[in-house]
């Protein structure tokens, strides 16, 4: 070994430290510089871009000139990237300052304390004016977590068209919606066509299936799981039966496939639907059907043995996290947010799938002189009707007191129901066996999430 | 000699720490996680020693999991091979386009995964697919096939795997297949060896070892493979019947908020993939032994 290579490598130790060193102190150099503009991370989940560009040009637009030091960064994702990255990012320890959540979350999250009460906002906004249906959804201990950004029915989306052509009346009951599928399946066209992702067919339709059959997921009491139920079981087979009249292959499919399916006329009736059903139906259906003559929405079914049929009401609620960056100012934007010309220019982006959560602007000429609306009253007026007649509980409840639980969110996760739902539908398995599976499962999932309150 | 030793470490430092933090550490956590019951993003934990390891012995979704995972990697391991082999004879082979051909061959491995998965989703669909329009058009099928249903929900799988994958084991075979020395044929072929025969007593000896390697690879990407299967069906009703032990770790760790359980289902697999390489080994050095 020379000196001189001794000598090199010295220097070359020496210019590598010196270069870490820099690298270190350039990458600390933004840090120093994004102090001066502070960042509102706000995460939603209506990614429709009229929607995101409306949030941009009246609440943060407003926001950001109020608040001159700060920036809001809104990020919109679908229902399912929300909760998993979510889920990282409250493991990370840097959630966003205001998010939507999913109601069926909600308890879970409220229960290890994460959430911040907001009761001063919603006094503000006026809590005798918010529509009971998603008031309290998110009210714990007698105080709130969270407030609904908008409101929208779900339902059956039909050709209204052809049942009447077949001269039968909308469906009260499971057993009148197979006689009606029965009657729609013809000339190569099935008649119902439901979603196939497990957040739906394994969780938000059994939900409905159990409300509407006088049942739920867990007995109230001990929370032990009620997947054998009577309720479920009658489900079951109306589902199986269901089935019959789907195509083979709905499973493989996602929910906008049915609505392309329903538009172009491969089915007769779409099994989920919303109000942004209307856009697939302005977009891809024959230009002559294009109203709510040929395409109607239809209320849920009644089981056996339950009072009125139930459908999911889709609302997410907004939430500032205990580990918010900047929480008051999370609850200043969504004070911005629900100004009225504010929140009416955001409802009609996607009108009717967006409805005010306040009862005075339901029925507020100025939200219904909007064109579409106009067009499409009677979708509106379903989901009024809807609401009036206690026809819907929030995503994936089975009765209202759901919201208390706070396991929801992984019995949706879990794929139990889903698994249970597929064996019976597309593997035709025996709904009491599979029942009995998936109760066997969910038993256990709750035993070890330790929420087992029964012996 | 002390300093060259001390110069050394430090030298090597950046990539044993690179190392240590990215793969000895995760994966001595990994193995310490499933040990416990921990929640997936809450610091919430209960020591339950080896209780996760002892669940999975008798859960029934494990036992479908990993029943699912060796159909997929053993059919699309077999018909990778039966692809990927004879197409690398034939680019080995001298004719008009062949540097073309080499290209195109490549094109399904150097596309992202996602792209390829829904290409194949568009192809297949039951409503609009290519696929059962031309099976309808051409008498083939009577009504369109459900490709992504429950019946055929692996088939479809199968066949997309294969499509991507397999010009691995063409490139791999083909970089091998062009140092064999021409020699060895034109000797084989003085002695009286016909295709069939240069290909047994020629090319297989010779490819021998790479083929280890390729079926080693394989088998194990495929067993472990997670983004094919997941976009296939991600969470949706049919994914039942694809669900592999990655997605059913990832499911377990991620939707069912069990950090601990997809940590041992990761043990676990890492385990099996341990002994199945041992056993592979094993058995190849036996079988040089003999030949």
């Amino acid at each position: 070994m020379t000196r001189a290579s001794l000598v090199s490598r010295r220097h070359f130790l020496g210019t590598t430290a010196t270069a870490a060193a820099g690298a270190t102190l350039l990458t600390r150099a933004p840090c120093a510089l994004g102090q001066q503009v502070r960042e509102l991370n706000v995460w939603h989940t209506e990614v429709e871009a009229q929607t995101v560009k409306t949030i941009q040009d009246t609440s943060i637009a407003e926001f950001e000139r109020k608040f001159p030091g700060f920036k809001v960064k809104q990020q919109a994702l679908g229902w399912g990237d929300l909760n998993t990255k979510l889920l990282a990012s409250l493991a990370a320890g840097s959630p966003p300052d205001l998010t939507h959540l999913n109601p069926f979350m909600t308890a879970s999250l409220y229960v290890k304390n994460l959430l911040k009460p907001m009761d001063e906002l919603v006094r503000a906004l006026g809590e005798n004016d918010i529509h009971e249906a998603t008031l309290k959804l998110q009210y714990f201990d007698g105080k709130y977590y969270g407030v609904t950004h908008a409101m929208g029915a779900t339902y059956f989306c039909e050709r209204r068209d052809l049942r009447e052509k077949k001269g039968l009346k909308p469906p009260e009951t499971f057993e009148d919606m197979l006689k009606l599928c029965a009657a729609l399946t013809e000339d190569g066209r099935y008649a119902v066509q439901m979603p196939g992702e497990k957040l739906y067919m394994g969780f938000v339709h059994p939900a409905e299936w159990l409300a509407a059959n006088g049942g739920s997921w867990v007995d109230t009491k001990t929370w032990r799981p009620q997947l054998n139920s009577k309720a479920m079981l009658d489900s079951l087979e109306y589902v199986q039966k269901l089935n019959r009249f789907m195509p083979a292959g709905w499973s493989g499919q996602k929910y906008l496939d049915t609505l392309a399916a329903l538009s172009t006329g491969k089915i007769a009736m779409a099994h989920l639907s919303g109000a942004r059903t209307i856009g697939y139906i302005e977009r891809y259906a024959p230009e002559s059907m294009r109203d709510p003559e040929h395409f109607q929405p239809l209320l849920r079914p009644r089981g056996p043995a339950g009072p009125r049929g139930i459908s999911a009401l889709d609302g997410e609620n907004w939430a500032v996290f205990t580990q918010s960056k900047y929480p008051n100012e999370a609850f200043e934007f969504l004070r911005l947010f629900y100004k009225k010309e504010h929140y009416m220019a955001y409802c009609h982006s996607v009108p009717i799938h967006l409805s005010p959560i306040f009862k005075s602007m339901l029925n507020d000429p100025e939200y219904l002189s909007h064109p579409r609306i106009k067009k499409w009253k009677s979708w509106h007026d379903v989901m009024i009707n809807g609401l009036r007649a206690n026809r819907f509980l929030p995503i994936g409840f089975s009765r209202p007191e759901d919201n208390l639980l706070p396991f929801l969110a992984e019995l949706d996760g879990s794929s139990i129901v889903a698994d249970m739902v597929v064996e019976v539908m597309v593997g035709q398995k025996a709904p009491k066996a599979e029942a009995d599976r998936a109760q066997r499962r969910a038993e256990e999932l709750l035993t070890q999430l330790g929420h087992k309150r029964w012996s | 000699m002390r300093k060259n030793a001390v110069a050394g470490w430090l030298l090597l430092a950046p990539s044993l720490l690179l190392l240590g933090g990215l793969v000895v550490f995760p994966v001595l956590y990994n193995a310490w996680l499933s040990l416990f019951d921990k929640h997936a993003f809450l610091p919430v934990q209960r020591f339950v020693g080896l209780g996760h390891y002892v669940y999975f012995a008798h859960d029934e979704e494990f036992w479908n999991s990993f029943g699912h995972g060796l159909v997929y990697a053993g059919a699309t391991l077999v018909l990778q091979l039966a692809v990927g082999i004879p197409t690398a004879l034939l680019l080995n082979e001298g004719f008009r386009g062949r540097n073309l051909l080499r290209g195109v061959v490549l094109f399904p491995y150097v596309i992202p995964t996602i792209v390829a998965v829904i290409l194949w989703k568009w192809l297949l669909n039951d409503s609009y697919g290519l696929v059962n329009h031309l099976l309808v058009a051409s008498g083939l099928a009577r009504a369109p096939l459900a490709w992504l249903g429950k019946d055929y929900i692996m088939l479809s799988l199968v066949v997309t795997s294969v499509w991507q994958f397999f010009p691995f084991v063409v490139v791999t075979y083909l970089a091998r297949l062009q140092t064999i020395p021409p020699e060895l044929y034109e000797a084989a072929t003085v002695d009286g060896a016909g295709a069939w025969g240069r290909f047994r007593h020629v090319t297989l000896p010779q490819t021998r070892s790479v083929l280890f390697v390729i079926i080693l690879l394989r088998s194990i990407w495929m067993f472990t493979k997670f983004d094919t299967v997941w976009l296939m069906a991600g969470d949706g009703g049919v994914s039942r019947y694809i669900r592999t032990l990655p997605v059913y770790a990832y499911a377990r760790s991620f939707t069912y908020l069990q950090a601990g359980m997809g940590a041992a289902l990761a043990v676990i697999m890492f385990v099996m993939l341990i002994v199945a390489t041992a056993v592979y080994f094993r058995v190849f050095e036996r079988q040089e032994a003999l030949s």
